[in-house]
């Protein structure tokens, strides 16, 4: 993936930078908002990391004038500024994930892959496959080499999460943020026990698993 | 820093307005005179004004009609009368004609004009004693060449008009004096208490955070103002000591983890072959988000805290129950728990759902970790007997002994018996905040178990909305 980070702390910018490019990823940094803004029009990048205090402009107005302008790359919102009504400002703003500082690498690159597969998906699908696991998002219903298996609306939820970023790293914090719209970490497995119930019904009967542990990291959905 | 002294009395706000009031009731009370003044005295002379007019219409119809016999006439008539006015009628040379006086007590006006004139004359008894009275009179010069005199006594009218006199001028100026007087008095009593109050913020500021204003119980501005300067400090000693304390923990919290780490690290270095360095490489990571986690939560804490977090909007409680229920259900099942949920879609709260959720996570978090097996844990949505809305996670575990139920909700504090166990010592500080922010509270008490392991039932209780 091709990964413009605006970012005017060098460090932290050093950081994302070798973070994203160790996960195999190409990485342009501009140091100030009106750079960065000229630098996501010119260039054609699968993701935009961008952090929401920057020098010149900020990064809700330069996210904003950069869709504006038709920009359709997903962005990543980076920033300290944690709290419920920041994270709808940026998502207000035109951002598709927020990412809040200070943060684990793995949940960095988790996110920008899982916004990367985002661009891509134009149609919005009504049947989900991987593997020999079948979802279908109009009846409801979730098939593995054909045979039925019944889920919990939570547990269809959480499945259909993974088998849209199938093949990609999903953490815990993304899944109680998206699957659960909880934004916090509890303390507790929590999420490893939706999991493993999950995991008994969709691998359980079956030779082959397709639901992966990611270790220090989170899930991962791959036939 | 140094808070100026006391100024000068006279710059005192306070005796700024004490002056402005006194001129004020100087100007009230200057209003409320003259009109005192305008009512009596003012009124007798305008009255005998009037009347010696009316008695001059008279004589000059006299003199018009039938020239200066009837004149002559009517003055020795009314002379003789003995009525309020005396007369004097003098002929064209200045011989008297009529009347009770001898001579004019003013020099006559020229032709066909009119003077008045105040003077002094000497009056007898029929006793034949004399005694020098105030009379005031109107002189007129007759066409004819002649002159008359008609004047009144006004010894008592005079009287009043220089007592009235007086006491509205001798009023005025001890008004003045007595509402200056007051006003100093005031200004000094409110200076002081304003000194006071200057005092215990000084001492506050020096480092004293144990001062407080005093409130006198007078419950005035100033007793009001210092109970809410007391609340301001009680409140900064909270803050200031948690934070101390809250920063030491901090210090410490980090440091065994910090030192784990880095012997971790070292161990690493040592090792030989790639799988155990790369095991003691994870195993530093896990570390670092331990470390990472706490920050996260002492993070949240303080923006819980500082009252910069959450949007409220009125919701049922049991919607955000009944999620935590199908979140916790599978982790107490997992744990050998079982768990019971009951809850009520009746009752309402002014809420931040992602706030409350976290507060009852944790809860929950501690039920789960703090419950032997078998063991129970319940969510319990329920009024109070106040009509407060109460959410509760009761367990079947140990329970926490009353004396320290306090203490286990500050920053960091975790008792001795689940140091071993994991977690930041945060959870319940968060739930607490959580709660304070909502205007409720967290509660702690006995679960339903028995004497040797009572339980705990741990309560976030919100006002209903």
């Amino acid at each position: 993936m091709k990964v413009l980070v605006i970012e005017d702390d060098a460090d932290a910018a050093a950081f994302v930078k070798r973070v994203l490019v160790e996960a195999g990823h190409a990485v342009d940094v501009r140091g100030d908002g009106e750079a960065g803004l000229h630098q996501a029009r010119d260039g054609d990048y699968d993701a935009l990391v961008v952090d929401r205090m920057l020098p010149g402009m900020d990064g809700l107005r330069l996210l904003r004038s950069y869709r504006d302008g038709g920009g359709r790359a997903p962005a990543l919102f980076l920033s300290a500024l944690g709290e419920v009504d920041h994270r709808v400002e940026g998502l207000q703003a035109g951002g598709d994930d927020y990412l809040i500082k200070p943060y684990a690498p793995t949940e960095l690159v988790a996110r920008v892959e899982a916004l990367g597969r985002r661009g891509q998906g134009e149609a919005p699908a009504t049947r989900l496959s991987v593997g020999g696991l079948e979802m279908d998002l109009l009846s409801r219903t979730v098939l593995r080499d054909g045979v039925k298996i019944d889920l919990q609306p939570r547990e269809f939820r959480l499945l259909e999460f993974l088998m849209r970023h199938a093949g990609q790293v999903v953490t815990r914090t993304m899944l109680l943020e998206k699957v659960w719209d909880y934004h916090f970490d509890p303390q507790t497995n929590v999420i490893d026990v939706h999991i493993s119930r999950l995991r008994g019904k969709i691998d359980k009967d079956f030779n082959r698993p397709l639901l992966h542990t990611v270790r220090g990291a989170g899930y991962r959905l791959e036939a | 820093m140094k808070i100026r002294r006391l100024p000068a009395l006279v710059r005192t706000t306070t005796f700024r307005l004490a002056l402005l009031y006194s001129s004020i009731f100087i100007l009230f009370a200057g209003v409320l005179l003259t009109y005192l003044y305008s009512e009596t005295a003012g009124y007798l002379a305008r009255q005998a004004d009037s009347e010696l007019n009316a008695e001059f219409q008279e004589l000059s119809a006299a003199y018009r009609g039938g020239g200066l016999d009837r004149l002559n006439q009517a003055v020795t008539e009314r002379s003789s009368a003995r009525g309020k006015f005396f007369y004097l009628l003098q002929n064209a040379d200045g011989e008297k004609i009529s009347g009770d006086f001898d001579v004019l007590p003013a020099a006559p006006p020229s032709a066909a004009q009119v003077v008045d004139v105040g003077f002094e004359y000497v009056a007898r008894t029929p006793e034949g004693e004399a005694s020098r009275r105030s009379a005031e009179g109107r002189i007129s010069r007759l066409s004819g060449g002649g002159v008359l005199l008609v004047a009144y006594d006004v010894g008592e009218l005079g009287e009043v008009n220089r007592r009235v006199t007086t006491v509205v001028w001798r009023s005025a100026a001890v008004g003045f004096v007595l509402s200056l007087i007051g006003g100093v008095v005031i200004s000094r009593s409110a200076a002081r208490r304003a000194e006071l109050l200057a005092r215990t913020t000084e001492d506050v500021m020096t480092g004293d955070l144990t001062r407080r204003a005093p409130v006198l119980g007078s419950g005035d501005e100033f007793d009001r103002l210092s109970e809410q300067i007391n609340a301001m400090l009680a409140k900064l000693e909270r803050l200031v000591i948690s934070s101390r304390s809250a920063g030491d923990s901090i210090a410490h919290d980090l440091r065994s983890p910090l030192t784990r780490l880095r012997n971790r690290l070292e161990g690493g270095l040592k090792e030989t072959s790639p799988e155990a360095q790369r095991a003691a490489l994870e195993r530093s990571i896990g570390d670092v988000d331990g470390v990472l986690d706490t920050f996260n939560a002492i993070l949240r804490l303080s923006r819980v805290q500082a009252g910069a977090s959450g949007s409220f909007r009125r919701l049922a409680a049991a919607s955000i129950t009944d999620e935590l229920a199908e979140l916790y259900e599978p982790v107490c099942e997992e744990a050998g728990l079982t768990f019971d949920y009951v809850s009520s879609a009746q009752l309402h709260i002014a809420a931040d759902r992602d706030l409350i959720a976290q507060a009852l996570a944790n809860l929950l978090d501690n039920a789960v970790k703090y419950t032997p097996v078998p063991g129970m844990i319940r969510l319990l949505v329920r009024r109070t007997s106040l009509g407060e809305v109460e959410l509760a996670v009761v367990n079947s575990g140990p329970g926490v002994p009353p004396e320290d139920r306090e203490r286990v909700v500050e920053r960091f504090v975790r008792l001795e018996q689940s140091r071993t166990l994991p977690g930041s010592g945060l959870g319940l500080s968060l739930a607490a905040a959580v709660a304070e922010a909502h205007r409720g509270r967290l509660s702690l008490s006995d679960g339903d178990g028995g004497p040797d392991a009572p339980g705990l039932t741990a309560s976030l209780i919100l006002p209903a909305a």
